[in-house]
């Protein structure tokens, strides 16, 4: 089971920029520092000389100079709410890579299916950006349109959105050209709806209770245990 | 000038006790039981459970209300997590990581805590910048039937140095780069506890973020021990006559993950500083057991259990912390691994060393964790057929990931669960115990036993015995036992003589206890397999 793995190292970058994609989240970059990752992995971040810190997945692409994380701010969240009032050039505690949510080398030329729910799309986002001939899918469930978080990013024929509380946006993207597939619903209820090659490797990445039904979704339709890989947001 | 140590926790925690002993010692303070009669109070805290960490909040409340009838100084190190540390800064006097245990000193003459012995120390370490390491030899009890042995370059145990008002330092393992900070503790030649088994750190800190667990956030991030003072330690270890040697780690077998750069030009992994250990038993002749906990299974590679095949002196016991046996309730414990790939670990460990006795770590009672997903974890216990299993009912340790996910496994289902798969090991032990008996097994005497007139000690698989004797020589030394009656989980026997110290002249008593575990388990699995196909478990896999 073990595989190459980079060495995780402590740095103490500096913001770039803190970039709003709702009322509850955003995107902050920093500095890279020279640390090296594999597409999947999470580092750990905190306030410079604050003790408390908290794992996100990598959100930019391993080619990129700096580093990116995909952030919500939780209620009563600690962390997440000081990292969204930092300023440009203000520092950072960041230790990492960690993870083992990876594409084997040897796997890259196989059909993927990534489910993600809410921010746990971020580690598809570096996935996709670092190896750009991936056959993917992407299904990525929220609750409405504005929380599909930079979807212009992805190809758009790979995307399917399942919004969960957002109709209006279901009908009025429906169709619509410039829009990746937006459907109803559930991503379980759309994964149920929709039976998986058995040969696929799927990724999940988001909160337990999704990833346990689409874990027994995908069993049914015939896809191993081992083929299943998932990343827990908590 | 006394001070009184309460090590909470692992293992682990004990081992650094062992380093902070030798500090406090070097400075001239002397050891006592007795916490009334301390002027130094300190605690090694452990935050694997809300329990242990109670006890150090009940502690330092009794020391500081004691403050106010005469003068003692607190402090406070081990796995402590950022919540904790903030409350601990305003009880404890003196607060640090392990890491950060060769700053002690200073840390206490800051405190105005000044002894003749710490004056020296602060002098020499002042003066040594540039010049040579001071290089003091551990305490070390003397172990039963060892001839001490000196190396060039070895000064007398710090504790005898500071009371002959010699030159006094923090004792010092040689041949160590000084550049990492976090690498400094380990320097710091522990005061050994027994005379015959020790415990040596090679790793510390976690990378692999396991749910249920705090320890990332209270040790910190995988750090390696460089594998020439490891070695150096294991070296002058068996020279002095131990006959157990556990290799330590959060994660013991990431070793050297952390360190791949330096790797590929200096450094070495984890089945390569095992190789060298046994390289050592074949250099000295001498006979010791080696072993290692606690494993991840993500990095238990085929590497690892073939090179344990090639020595004598690393032990056929395997420890290998399962957690649960539901691919589902892994995912959520964040394990990374599935069950298919805990069992070819297995079935690997069964045809490479089938005389190696295999142990686990469970938790009952997760949260979310379903009667259907429990009924995974059984079904492994069975299939897995493990010599000993640490089963714990699921607490949330505020800290861990878990702690935000309800608790919402009720006590009694958790006990309930805990004590089916207590039975569960208890029958398949049995097997294994039953199957022994009659045969002649070599063991390390380790203790008086609580049956009067009896000693106990362990297997090479760490399997209990107890035997009628009252020769408290034994202890630390390898006899023979055979074993007449067995319990689920301990063995009594009748002595049969004391065994040689050497590889050469227990090899053939280490070949016959090696084919009678063999055949026990050969046992134990046959029956498994007679009770499945009558009905009780068909179809699950041997290994």
């Amino acid at each position: 089971m073990a595989e190459t793995i980079q060495t995780p190292k402590s740095t103490t970058p500096r913001v770039h920029e803190v970039r709003e994609l709702t009322s509850t989240t955003y995107v902050l970059r920093f500095d890279r520092n020279g640390m090296e990752f594999a597409p999947g992995q999470y580092v750990s971040v905190g306030l410079k000389g604050d003790i408390n810190m908290r794992e996100y997945s990598i959100y930019s692409p391993v080619e990129a100079d700096y580093l990116e994380i995909l952030v919500r701010e939780v209620d009563e969240g600690y962390v997440s709410r000081l990292l969204r009032g930092l300023r440009p050039g203000d520092e950072l505690e960041v230790d990492g890579p960690f993870g083992f949510f990876l594409i084997d080398e040897k796997a890259r030329g196989r059909r993927f299916l990534f489910i993600a729910t809410g921010t746990g799309i971020s580690p598809f986002h570096c996935l996709t950006g670092s190896y750009p001939d991936l056959d993917y899918e992407l299904v990525h469930g929220v609750r409405t349109g504005e929380e599909r978080y930079e979807h212009a990013w992805y190809d758009r024929s790979r995307v399917t959105s399942c919004l969960s509380r957002d109709p209006d946006e279901v009908a009025r993207a429906d169709g619509a050209p410039e829009h990746a597939k937006v459907v109803a619903g559930r991503v379980t209820e759309y994964l149920r709806d929709h039976p998986v090659d058995p040969d696929t490797l799927c990724y999940l990445c988001g909160n337990c209770d999704m990833i346990y039904e689409a874990f027994d979704i995908l069993k049914s339709h015939g896809v191993a245990p081992e083929q299943l890989y998932a990343e827990v947001y908590f | 000038m006394r001070y009184h140590l309460v090590p909470l926790g692992c293992q682990m925690n004990q081992s650094d006790s062992e380093r902070i002993r030798a500090v406090l010692e070097s400075l001239g303070y002397r050891r006592t039981d007795v916490e009334e009669e301390a002027d130094l109070l300190g605690v090694v805290a452990c935050s694997v459970r809300q329990k242990a960490i109670d006890k150090v909040y009940t502690r330092i409340h009794k020391w500081n209300a004691w403050k106010k009838e005469r003068a003692i100084v607190t402090f406070v190190s081990g796995c402590i997590l950022p919540a904790d540390r903030e409350k601990f800064v305003d009880r404890f006097d003196l607060i640090f990581t392990i890491n950060e245990l060769p700053q002690v000193p200073e840390m206490m003459q800051q405190f105005g805590l000044v002894t003749a012995a710490s004056l020296r120390a602060a002098d020499q370490a002042a003066g040594r910048a540039e010049a040579a390491e001071y290089i003091d030899a551990p305490a070390v009890p003397s172990p039963p039937g060892a001839a001490p042995t000196t190396s060039p370059g070895d000064r007398p145990p710090s504790a005898a140095a500071a009371a002959n008002g010699g030159i006094v330092s923090i004792p010092i393992i040689p041949n160590e780069s000084r550049a990492d900070a976090k690498k400094g503790y380990w320097k710091i030649a522990p005061n050994y506890t027994s005379g015959f088994e020790a415990f040596v750190p090679i790793q510390n800190g976690c990378d692999k973020f396991c749910t249920f667990c705090a320890v990332p956030y209270t040790r910190g991030r995988e750090v390696s021990r460089p594998s020439d003072e490891i070695l150096a330690e294991v070296r002058r270890l068996v020279d002095d006559g131990y006959r157990s040697i556990t290799l330590l780690g959060q994660n013991v077998n990431s070793y050297g993950l952390d360190r791949q750069s330096e790797r590929e030009a200096t450094e070495i992994d984890f089945p390569e500083l095992l190789r060298r250990i046994g390289e050592i038993g074949r250099e000295t002749g001498r006979r010791f057991w080696t072993y290692f906990t606690s494993p991840h299974p993500r990095d238990m590679t085929d590497a690892v259990i073939d090179v344990i095949a090639e020595y004598p002196v690393l032990a056929r016991q395997i420890h290998l912390p399962i957690q649960s046996g539901d691919d589902k309730v892994l995912i959520r414990m964040n394990r990374n691994y599935r069950v298919s790939e805990y069992r070819r670990i297995v079935e690997k460990i069964r045809a490479t060393i089938p005389e190696a006795s295999l142990f686990t770590d469970i938790i009952v009672g997760f949260t979310g964790e379903t009667d259907e997903q429990f009924a995974g974890t059984r079904e492994a216990m069975r299939e897995f057929a493990y010599n000993m299993a640490y089963v714990a009912m699921y607490s949330p340790r505020p800290g861990a990931a878990s702690a935000r996910w309800d608790d919402d496994v009720t006590h009694e289902t958790k006990r309930a669960r805990l004590h089916a798969l207590s039975e569960e090991l208890q029958k398949i032990s049995l097997r294994y115990n039953q199957a022994l008996i009659g045969t002649e097994l070599p063991l390390l005497v380790e203790t008086t036993d609580r049956k009067d007139g009896y000693l106990s000690g362990k297997t090479e698989g760490k399997l209990i015995v107890r035997f009628a004797s009252t020769d408290h020589e034994l202890i630390g030394r390898f006899v023979t036992v055979r074993i007449d009656h067995v319990t689920p989980l301990s063995m009594e026997g009748t002595l049969v003589g004391v065994e040689p110290d050497t590889i050469d002249e227990s090899a053939q008593l280490t070949e016959r206890a090696h084919g009678a575990y063999r055949r026990a388990l050969a046992a134990m699995l046959e029956t498994e397999v007679e009770t499945a196909t009558a009905g009780g478990h068909a179809g699950q896999r041997r290994v």
